[in-house]
């Protein structure tokens, strides 16, 4: 696998095809796994960590070989890379920039990666575009089950899956739908779905998970708790809540279109405008644009521009990706003309 | 109430200030505020989630419990530290510590007890176990309902289970 692609094209969970794609982006399970003879990483030193991960890594290249996952070691990768693999959702910040010998290894599409040596030894992460978490759940199942065939997991009868931090222990299980929800916020009416969610359990964070902002009007809606509930009623439970999330927020667009059409067409139009022609953007006013186009291209209002395009802007025009296309790390004002000139000939082409 | 300042949005700061003995209040709203200069979330302590969970559970402290505090032979760990930090050192401290996490464990998944995947090196039995267990539990429902034929169904596949050692 070439990293040099990284700067051309987005994953294929991005591809917006999956069902109810115009609202949910992407669905996502990942799954806290620890070696039993090994202390967990608060408790391991560097050698302790080199001996994790070589066998962490040897249990995924053999027991996943069909798989076709590349194996990178982070300490290899530059700060570029590692930025980019983050902003692409195949590793959490912390891991980016951590040290010590830790990986991840993914596939082609970056619909699987897991991580090595994290917080727990072990996260499996599987990514699918649209509404389909029974899915994703039974790709993850099969995964786990190989994986397990090679490499003996932390468990306990009582608690389950053992894991660093108590929130996870159980399951290990935590399932997220990406929504993208810009009526909701437009009319804020945001605040009633956080109230409704917490109600059942469930937690909404921001585009990039726990502690992040909502930067582009995405919310994640993930399960909170991991024991006592098994993966099945996990997953039926936030599958149960999205429908109903998803009819709020496409009511309240028809509303919208209804009554103050003109206003919003001009908010929408204003923002394709932007992203076509400006010098200088900063990534914040390039999310927000890229939303109100998003919202557009849903409701027919812009037609010259795909999902598809706009999910793949999202990443595309992040930081780390704008400095992987330039091959040179990039001061914040040269990033925003970056960002600016790289988003007018990502768009040239549209009448 | 409108902001002092601009008299026009919503105050949502309040200052109280005392100065020679003689209290003031001052109601801004949050840009005005941050125009002067009012730290407002500096007040605000971002409170991190290891000190979230040490917090949690303040109960059974070895102080003041009077006796000595558990620690782990394996990785070392006492209870103590694991508050602080909110991470635990070993797959053992589940054991060594399991009285204490306990209500910690029920606080924040309003359970303790693990339902779900089991590995299988685990063996079958405690997958039978679970069998059981949910099979009891609906042969209960099916009984409630007075669903007969779907009880006596359970019933049976209850008895297979046990039988199979």
């Amino acid at each position: 696998m070439q990293l040099t692609d990284f700067a051309k094209k987005a994953g294929e969970w991005l591809s917006g095809t999956g069902p109810e794609s115009d609202l949910v982006i992407s669905s996502r399970i990942r799954l806290a796994r620890n070696l039993a003879e090994q202390p967990f990483l608060s408790r391991a030193g560097a050698q302790k960590l080199t001996a994790i991960s070589e066998e962490a890594r040897l249990a995924i290249q053999e027991g996943l070989r069909d798989q076709k996952l590349t194996y990178f070691n982070l300490k290899s990768l530059n700060n570029i890379d590692r930025c980019v693999m983050y902003e692409r959702h195949l590793i959490s910040r912390d891991h980016a920039f951590a040290k010590g010998d830790r990986g991840v290894a993914f596939n082609v599409a970056e619909d699987i990666a897991i991580m090595v040596n994290e917080e727990d030894h072990l996260r499996l992460q599987v990514l699918r575009s649209g509404l389909q978490l029974r899915e994703t759940w039974g790709v993850m199942d099969k995964l786990d089950a190989k994986l397990e065939e090679k490499l003996q997991y932390a468990f306990d009868e009582k608690y389950g899956f053992l894991t660093v931090c108590p929130t996870n222990v159980g399951t290990g299980l935590r399932a997220s739908v990406m929504l993208h929800l810009p009526a909701l916020v437009m009319t804020r009416q945001i605040e009633k779905v956080f109230q409704a969610v917490a109600k059942i359990n469930l937690a909404v964070r921001g585009l990039y998970g726990e502690g992040t902002q909502a930067l582009g009007d995405f919310y994640q809606i993930s399960n909170q708790t991991t024991l006592g509930r098994s993966e099945q009623e996990t997953i039926d439970n936030i599958s149960a809540v999205i429908p109903q999330i998803i009819d709020y927020e496409r009511t309240v667009r028809e509303k919208l279109l209804e009554t103050k059409r003109e206003v919003l067409e001009d908010k929408i139009w204003r923002a394709f405008g932007v992203l076509r022609t400006a010098r200088i953007i900063s990534s914040k006013e390039t999310m927000e644009a890229l939303s109100l186009v998003r919202m557009g291209i849903n409701l027919g209002i812009i037609g010259q521009v795909t999902i598809k395009m706009v999910n793949e802007l999202f990443v595309l025009s992040q930081p780390g990706h704008l400095q992987k296309m330039e091959s040179v790390e990039l001061e914040p004002v040269e990033r925003d003309i970056a960002r600016a000139r790289f988003i007018r000939s990502f768009l040239q082409h549209i009448a | 109430m409108i902001c002092e300042v601009c008299r026009e949005a919503l105050a949502t700061v309040h200052l109280t200030e005392i100065v020679n003995n003689s209290k003031k209040e001052i109601h801004l709203c949050e840009s005005c505020a941050q125009q002067k200069g009012v730290a407002i979330h500096a007040q605000v302590k971002n409170l991190s989630i290891p000190e979230f969970f040490g917090h949690l559970v303040e109960t059974r402290s070895p102080e003041t419990a009077g006796g000595k505090e558990p620690q782990c032979p394996e990785c070392g760990m006492t209870y103590r530290q694991f508050r602080s930090g909110g991470k635990l050192g070993c797959p053992h401290d589940y054991t060594i510590f399991r009285q204490e996490l306990e209500q910690l464990l029920e606080k924040i998944h309003g359970s303790t007890q693990h339902k779900g995947k089991v590995p299988k090196r685990m063996g079958n039995l405690l997958g039978r176990d679970q069998e059981i267990a949910d099979a009891r539990a609906a042969l209960q429902a099916a009984v409630k309902n007075e669903e007969y034929e779907k009880a006596a169904a359970l019933r049976d596949r209850i008895y297979e289970l046990e039988r199979k050692e």
